[in-house]
């Protein structure tokens, strides 16, 4: 049984889902890029356990959000809870089509929590930063897909090799 | 005439992505249910011709609302619909008598399909 993922191979995979469920649910084409979000922005967190204990952080421009909340749920006009709503939903698939490849690659199921929503950055205590994958759309509105990994506590990194109960 | 489609699902997304993909076709949403509880009480009455069935919900989860209904209803025709498409997850659902299993977000054309094949 393969219970690995390189770092590459998971970057990967987030990227193809990110991209793929993007424009399936919401209509929008994210490009990889280099223009991370502004200042008018929200967080949307969630936390995977069994399986793989990590963590990912999709922090966007408020007008993006908006933009592919509106064409997801077909409405012009939409509310604050509206926003908080369709934050939450989108990153739940993505987090489902995450698992599922993962699972492909790897045979571990993994399960994954309620996602929590923030007006604003939100950073998760207790983890640091592995990798951070940033889009744009042709507005120029920004997005940015954050993996986290839990701070290590006997001074190793986690670089390289990412097993089960790791990444 | 039109199938009858109860769709259990406490995601509005998939509410309407599937009365998007179920619009000018043979299927009509018949009701929607935000949860597995709700699925159950309210099957008598709703009495559909096929059920879409999410797999994680808040309270009960769609595998044992499936299981609850099919023990009441074994000619019930359920199809689950969830992004947790593990192998292990389609065995169980299988096993408990549903009809086929969609992964989210879903197209039109594999969505039909599996209505389709779990109506034969």
């Amino acid at each position: 049984m393969n219970s690995a993922l390189t770092q590459e191979e998971l970057e990967q995979i987030l990227n193809q889902a990110v991209q793929d469920i993007t424009e399936r649910t919401a209509g929008v084409r994210l490009h990889q890029g280099e223009q991370s979000p502004g200042e008018d922005l929200c967080t949307v967190h969630i936390t995977f356990d069994r399986g793989f204990h990590t963590s990912l952080t999709l922090c966007a421009d408020t007008s993006l959000l908006y933009r592919m909340a509106r064409n997801s749920f077909h409405e012009e006009l939409l509310e604050p809870e509206d926003l908080e709503e369709f934050g939450k939903e989108y990153l739940n698939v993505l987090c489902g089509r995450i698992a599922s490849a993962m699972f492909q690659a790897t045979r571990i199921p993994a399960h994954f929590n309620p996602p929590v929503f923030y007006h604003g950055r939100y950073e998760p205590e207790g983890r640091e930063i592995q990798f951070v994958l940033t889009y744009s759309n042709e507005y120029n509105e920004g997005a940015q897909l954050i993996h986290h990994v839990p701070c290590p506590e006997d001074g190793n990194g986690a670089e390289g090799t990412l097993t089960e109960g790791s990444i | 005439m039109k199938k009858r489609v109860m769709v259990v699902d406490d995601s509005r997304l998939v509410r309407v992505q599937l009365q998007d993909a179920l619009a000018g076709t043979d299927y009509e949403v018949a009701a929607y249910c935000r949860s597995g509880e709700d699925a159950v009480a309210q099957y008598d009455s709703v009495n559909p011709d096929l059920v879409t069935m999410d797999i994680i919900m808040p309270g009960m989860d769609g595998i044992d609302a499936a299981k609850m209904i099919l023990k009441e209803h074994p000619d019930a025709r359920i199809v689950m619909i969830s992004s947790l498409a593990y192998e292990d997850t389609f065995e169980r659902a299988r096993k408990i008598g549903t009809r086929g299993f969609v992964d989210k977000p879903f197209y039109q054309e594999q969505l039909l399909k599996v209505f389709g094949e779990a109506l034969d």
